[in-house]
């Protein structure tokens, strides 16, 4: 779930679920690396059977991460994502079962979303490779042609598309080759490894990884030999896992994750040369200073700590929480439990757009949590039951939300209003001291700044021809380099920076909010280069205290002064908590290109949710329908509800339809819910996309490399039946939003029926090796012949006398792992281990003690059910008597009686 | 007349004599109706009841089973007889008897309230014993006339809180394939006690050689596919929630009689529900069995010690088989508080 402030609401309103890991890093002795001892116990007290990890969360950052130079080949990628998961599995040390799940191929309705954050990305890739060609141009002119290689060589390089990781890709083949090896190979190297089984679904599985996760948690409860005791971790990067986590109803399970409150203040690195100590904005494209030993520059990105998110201490909380005096019928734990974790998908998940009411940031969960309290007397029972909704108690909920939605409208201006005017108020205490310092600027100073009132008219300084005058947040080309009346300036004062250049708009912006453009320039220079706004960047503790909140969701609590540089450095936080970290889309700006906004002049809001008569323009401006078509808002509500069913249906028994999405851009308001008791919904299950049916569905056409070349004249070519699908330009509708990363992606829905229509004429033409990429995948189960079930497994594949093709694993030898194997035809036993990596980074092993087999979950055709199962035992609680007296004083305040509902 | 001298019990003290792990070789269920088939129809599994349920619940609907008439060994053996004919191979044992004669027999060293009168045959190599049905019929008679303490709950709702207990914690199937409507609406089943799944388990103490037959309550998971595996039994027993010193004797003199049902059948686990002095099911309780006799020793007053439990059925035993050599009907007896277990010829056959 996208749902970046959800983790920090999670952690201020339930503060025990968090707590630090401790992580035993590798030693040093005299420069030689000891690596952690995984055999060794676990330094956090206590051991874990299986870690889970939702590899996307680790291939993302891996890949292309936002505090440091990308991995210069997809080589390097692969190791950097080896070093991260050894980081994790050792940090974790699962005794039984390591999951590896890649993202597969998704289910239409999650495509929307991945289809919006492509596009975006796309376009923000080609906006920083085209500042970086016109970077690497003024800094020729500038220095003569005289440029170090070491910056020439990382600018030039263009930016790497982290679209390509989507299933079906060169890419997404090459990491699950690369997975493959490197998971055998330390099954073959570390004697830790020896014990664990390792379970991969690379992305030729179809699902996203951590449902994937899911489904495999819940086939193994649907087996009597399961241990319900079992000590669960998953690792990834979405909020919303602890969701998923409490949705097992295994209440050994553990979120692990960074923990992105940790403010890394040093070690950041420019992203257009790799170098430390300044920032891309700042860049000055000199040469590389010497580091040290290898492996230091991994160090921001290793170095940051990781918390755990507790399951079993929210089910704490939440049991005091969800109880309600004197309820009607008997209090059920782990039905409150769904519930709640319906409540939260109104507020946010991938596949709806959140009702206009409710907004994580003005806890709109607490909102709903009460509406639900008020109304379980008249519900009767829970909502939900074992992943289906009760419409009609359902109807409750939105009744109750429907009668506060108005109100929350109003509050939500009121405090926008105030906020505006606090923001604005400081601002003009600023200029006065700053137009106090700043006498006598001549046409450089006063005020303004503002897009539209340009007027910057000295010499050119000779950089950077080419007209960007049509870009209109970009401040004039001749914008002076000197400070003028401060006479000749040092070399250093006049070296060209980075952002000067290319970012003058943000830096002029920037600064042209509180102060002259010539005042920010002078301070500029005077601080050797290092734009104002860096200070934003660090994101220091002090700032922090000061009232910012912390990654995830600043810039949308940010006030009007907050720069657009600092916003998109923040919103990178942010994508880091999203499921497609780090792929801009629905919450993520688009670059500092097109489409622009200007967070202190807003385009018009026309909707005006605070003024009466605003569901009439929401319909008319949004939907573009009569307001006075009232079946049509019924219909959209009937829609949603669908959308409700099946991301519950999906969280909790897995994916209802894969073919089924929510066709708005936009939800309905809580009043457009009506007779919902009389709505039937039904799911067909449909046909899973193959990969490339996918990659035509979520890319745009400037990711065309990622696809197989028989398929990209559909996507340019004007006599395509579908080159409608692939606009290069598209609104963005800010939607009562600041930003633009904030706002709508206005992109055409797939008709999934045109789409492989077209496709189906470019099939015959695809490549042997291409049609192999687009084929469905098997899970693989990897273990060394050491561990007890090697024996078993090879007698009944490998031996004179050989069993069924399919073999039942034994819960007793396997430790609980319940499923079948199949014989892997790829693999051949007592053979070598080839390493796929042919940069010579990782070696080949003469002899491969791992064996691979293909792994198949056992099948239930039953309802999983909600329920704890029989045998667990529960940890000592960690809420204390205060802990628990202050929630369910905060739960009892809460509701109708209090002025809540 | 024979006789075997129980006391003094410290001759049986020490390590225990060799055991065979129970194995089971064969099975036979009793239906709704009480009607005998050669199958496992009422395998029951356990999924745990609701704390706070009312065990008296349903009491006047309760189906309980007439078990006046004298039913002998023959469920036991005609399961025996359907083996040896399935197998083509006899079904040797010293002893062959149900699980309740080796429980009295077991726990006469630290039992002296109770007595007990068997009848034994020999047939070839195996004595066949079971419960003299008309001492049976008294025996219970008698408890039934104990005048019960006014207010207290009566015996015949006493013994239906146990029955409760079970229908509130058994499922037909697997937790997975059961519905959640089974398993929240076991409260408002009715009550039968005629369906029982019998295991019949090949065993040994010391050098008696065993087949024994007894009712398993529910399997914790499911059967293992390797024959020679263990199974996960589970037995299902209430108790009154412990007060004071003299409920904890009480507990664990019952703790005894928990311990030998389950070591004879080899179930693993024992799940108690305890319940209030009105029968709310209060809390429950995991034992493993084999970590019963420990407990005792450790934990509690040490009023019983298994081992010498176990020594003692291995001398009583072997003394058994060189004591009942003869054809007709023997008498094994223990009087209430006798010090000893006498064997005799009841009549030529
Ligand atoms: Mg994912």
């Amino acid at each position: 779930m996208g749902v970046p402030a959800l983790f920090r609401w999670l952690s201020q309103k339930y503060p025990k679920i968090v707590s630090q890991v401790i992580e035993e890093k590798p030693g040093d002795i005299d420069g030689q690396k000891i690596p952690v001892n995984m055999a060794g116990p676990n330094p956090n007290g206590e051991e874990f059977d299986n870690l889970y990890l939702d590899m996307n969360g680790i291939v993302h950052p891996c890949s292309h991460p936002e505090d440091r130079p990308p991995p210069a080949t997809e080589e390097d990628m692969m190791v950097a994502i080896f070093e991260y998961t050894d980081r994790v599995v050792n940090m974790v040390r699962p005794r039984k079962l390591l999951m590896i799940a890649v993202d597969g191929v998704a289910p239409r309705a999650k495509m929307n979303q991945q289809r919006s954050r492509r596009f975006r990305s796309a376009q923000e890739a080609k906006q920083k490779d085209d500042d970086k060609e016109e970077f690497l141009k003024l800094l020729k002119s500038q220095n003569g042609g005289a440029l170090h290689e070491d910056a020439t060589a990382m600018a030039q390089k263009k930016t790497w598309d982290s679209n390509a990781i989507t299933p079906g890709t060169p890419f997404m083949h090459t990491l699950a080759e690369s997975l493959r090896y490197w998971c055998a190979y330390k099954v073959n190297t570390d004697p830790a490894w020896e014990k664990v089984k390792i379970l991969l679904s690379d992305a030729s599985v179809p699902g996203e990884g951590e449902h994937k996760i899911m489904e495999f948690i819940r086939s193994q409860r649907s087996s009597p030999e399961h241990d319900p005791n079992t000590r669960h971790v998953i690792y990834g990067l979405d909020a919303d896992l602890i969701m998923l986590g409490l949705a097992t109803h295994e209440p050994h399970f553990r979120v692990l994750r960074e923990d992105v409150f940790f403010q890394e203040s040093k070690g950041r690195t420019c992203h257009i040369c790799g170098q430390k100590g300044h920032i891309a904005e700042a860049c000055k494209g000199e040469a590389k200073q010497k580091e040290g030993d290898f492996g230091e520059k991994d160090k921001a990105l290793t170095d940051k700590p990781f918390i755990w998110l507790h399951v079993s201490v929210l089910r704490e909380y939440l049991e005091v929480e969800l109880h309600v005096p004197q309820q009607p019928f008997r209090f059920d734990l782990e039905r409150a439990l769904d519930d709640w974790v319906f409540m939260c998908f109104f507020v946010g998940n991938d596949f709806l757009p959140h009702l206009p009411s409710l907004d994580i940031r003005e806890n709109g969960i607490d909102t709903l949590i009460a509406i639900w309290r008020d109304n379980i007397p008249l519900m009767g029972s829970y909502v939900t039951k074992d992943g289906h909704v009760d419409l009609e108690r359902a109807q409750f909920i939105l009744d109750g939300l429907a009668k506060q939605e108005d109100a929350i409208f109003r509050r939500r201006r009121e405090t926008e209003q105030r906020r505006d005017a606090n923001a604005k108020r400081r601002k003009l205490n600023e200029q006065n001291q700053n137009n106090g310092q700043n006498s006598g600027n001549g046409k450089f100073g006063g005020p303004g700044g503002r897009r539209g009132s340009p007027d910057y008219s000295s010499p050119s300084n000779g950089g950077g021809r080419g007209g960007r005058a049509k870009d209109p947040i970009l401040a004039p080309l001749d914008m002076p380099l000197f400070v003028p009346g401060k006479g000749p300036l040092t070399k250093e004062e006049r070296t060209v920076t980075h952002d000067m250049v290319v970012n003058r708009g943000a830096v002029y912006k920037a600064n042209a909010a509180n102060k002259s453009a010539a005042a920010a320039l002078k301070s500029q220079l005077l601080s050797g280069g290092q734009p104002e706004t860096a200070s934003d960047l660090n994101n220091s503790p002090a700032k922090q205290e000061d009232g910012e909140d912390g990654p995830g969701d600043v810039a949308e609590d940010a006030d009007a002064t907050t720069t657009p540089v600092s916003a998109s450095k923040k919103r990178k936080a942010e994508m880091m908590e999203d499921e497609d970290a780090g792929t801009p889309g629905r919450d993520s700006p688009v670059g500092s290109g097109n489409p622009v906004v200007d967070p202190d002049e807003p385009p018009p809001d026309n909707v005006r949710l605070w003024e009466e008569g605003y569901a009439d323009r929401y319909y008319e401006t949004k939907f573009h329908v009569d307001p006075k078509d009232i079946a049509f808002r019924n219909l959209v509500a009937k829609s949603y509800v669908e959308g409700l069913a099946w991301v519950l249906l999906y969280y909790f028994q897995g994916c209802p339809s894969w073919t089924w999405y929510y066709p708005y851009h936009y939800a309905p308001f809580a009043a457009d819910f009506v007779e919902m008791d009389k709505m039937k919904v039904e799911f067909e299950k449909g046909r899973i996309f193959k990969p490339y049916e996918q990659l035509m569905g979520v890319l745009p056409a400037a990711s065309n490399h990622a696809i197989p070349a028989v398929f990209h004249p559909l996507m340019t070519d004007e006599d395509s039946d579908i080159r409608d699908f692939y606009p290069e330009d598209f609104p963005v509708d800010l939607n009562g939003k600041k930003f633009a990363w904030q706002g709508v992606a206005i992109l055409p829905f797939i008709d999934e029926k045109r789409l492989l229509d077209a496709m189906a004429t470019k099939y015959p033409l695809l490549t042997p090796e291409e049609h192999a990429r687009n084929e469905r995948g098997k899970d693989v189960l990897i273990m060394s012949d050491r561990h007890p079930l090697y024996e078993e497994i090879a007698t009944n594949f490998y031996s004179k006398r050989q069993g069924s093709p399919k073999y039942k694993l034994n819960p007793s030898v396997s430790e609980g792992l319940a499923g079948k194997v199949e014989k892997n035809n790829e693999y051949i036993p007592q053979s070598s281990l080839a390493c796929p990596l042919r940069d010579g980074s990782m070696p080949d092993l003469e002899e491969d003690h791992s064996i691979s087999v293909h792994y198949e979950m056992p099948r239930s055709i039953h309802v999983h059910k909600s329920m704890l199962l029989r045998g667990v035992k529960f940890l000592p609680p960690t809420l204390d008597r205060a802990d628990i007296e202050a929630t369910r004083g905060r739960a009892n305040s809460s509701g109708r009686s209090f002025g809540g509902a | 007349m024979d006789s075997f001298a129980i006391h003094p019990v410290n001759r049986f003290a020490g390590s225990s004599a060799a055991i065979r792990r129970p194995k089971e070789i064969a099975y036979f269920s009793y239906d709704d109706e009480h009607k005998f088939h050669l199958d496992e129809r009422s395998l029951r599994y356990y999924y745990p009841p609701r704390l706070g349920a009312d065990l008296s619940k349903g009491f006047n609907t309760f189906q309980q089973l007439n078990d006046t008439a004298d039913d002998h060994l023959d469920s036991l053996l005609n399961t025996i007889i359907d083996l040896e004919r399935r197998t083509g191979t006899k079904c040797t044992a010293d002893i062959i008897t149900w699980r309740g004669m080796m429980t009295k027999i077991m726990a006469t060293p630290f039992d002296n309230m109770n007595g007990f009168e068997m009848n034994a045959t020999r047939f070839q190599d195996s004595i066949f014993i079971e419960e003299n049905h008309e001492h049976k019929i008294e025996s219970k008679k008698a408890q039934q006339d104990q005048p019960s303490r006014p207010g207290a709950p009566s015996q015949d709702l006493m013994a239906y809180w146990g029955y409760k207990f079970e229908t509130l914690s058994l499922m037909p199937d697997q937790w997975d394939p059961t519905s959640r409507d089974f398993i929240e609406g076991r409260e408002d089943m009715v009550v039968n006690n005629h369906a029982q799944y019998c295991s019949v388990v090949k065993t040994g103490i010391g050098k008696a050689k065993m087949v024994i037959g007894g009712e398993v309550d529910a399997l914790w998971d499911c059967k293992p596919d390797g024959k020679d595996n263990p199974i996960n039994w589970v037995e299902l027993k209430t108790s009154a929630e412990i007060e004071n010193d003299k409920d904890n004797m009480k507990y664990e003199r019952k703790l005894l009689k928990f311990w030998i049902q389950s070591f004879l059948l080899g179930v693993p686990k024992i799940i108690i529900g305890f319940r209030s002095k009105n029968g709310i099911l209060q809390r429950l309780e995991e034992l493993e069995t084999k970590n019963i006799p420990t407990m005792v020793k450790k934990q509690g007053r040490g009023t019983w010690d298994g081992n010498l439990c176990i020594n003692f059925t291995a001398s009583f035993l072997d003394w058994l088989k060189q004591t009942i050599i003869g054809e007709g009907v023997w008498r094994i007896r223990r009087r209430q508080r006798s010090p000893v277990v006498e064997v005799f010829r009841k009549e030529e056959s």
